[in-house]
């Protein structure tokens, strides 16, 4: 799965520790969403596009599509 | 090596994944401690059958018991991504175990290598689930 995690980050000047913080997750595992190591589950995904106040496709892209 | 360390070290997790993970640690050394101890007293014949084996059972279960429930707490506390890892290094430890005694044993029946121990296994089952600890976050880093 692609995702846009970085770039949103990165228009709000929020440090990886700062989006860490605030969806209780580890530094991390922002990291590894970031690089596309890992995939979030569908709450933490849901969980951080309310905090970006977007929706699901502006951050998260299908590989497929 | 330098990312082998801070994975080792849990380099960036949060406090208090760190704090459980520290009281799983002293859980095991205990675990360990108690285990190791009384071992050395059975091979020694230093306490007879009965009640010191009945006391010696239930503590050491007890304290295994606790090391259970304090990683329990660890794991329902981690984030999702430590969680996995966790579960990984785990699946990874049973799995290599399983088979590298099953091929052992068949050595072991043929006499080619000495007995299978017990602490052997949960020497090896340990040193496994650290591999697989450090692989994983070596691997989402």
């Amino acid at each position: 799965m692609r995702n846009r995690l970085k770039v949103q980050r990165a228009e709000r000047d929020w440090t990886q520790a700062d989006l860490a913080a605030a969806l209780e997750v580890s530094r991390q595992t922002i990291n590894a969403i970031e690089k596309e190591k890992f995939d979030p589950s569908l709450p933490l995904a849901f969980k951080t596009v309310r905090l970006f106040e977007l929706s699901i496709e502006d951050i998260f892209k299908d590989n497929a599509k | 090596m330098k990312s082998i360390i801070e994975a080792i070290a849990c380099k960036g997790l949060p406090a208090r994944d760190i704090k459980n993970a520290n009281i799983v640690n002293l859980w095991a050394l205990a675990w360990a401690v108690s285990l190791g101890l009384i071992s050395f007293l059975s091979k020694y014949q230093w306490y007879s059958p009965g009640f010191p084996t009945i006391l010696a059972f239930t503590v050491q279960t007890g304290i295994g018991i606790g090391m259970l429930l304090a990683y329990i707490r660890l794991l329902k506390n981690l984030d999702e991504m430590e969680r996995k890892i966790q579960l990984d290094a785990l699946a990874l430890s049973v799995g290599v175990t399983v088979v590298a005694f099953a091929s052992y044993s068949i050595l072991d029946k043929s006499g080619i290598v000495p007995d299978l121990k017990s602490s052997s296994l949960i020497a090896f089952m340990a040193l496994t689930y650290m591999a697989g600890i450090v692989f994983g976050r070596i691997r989402y880093r």
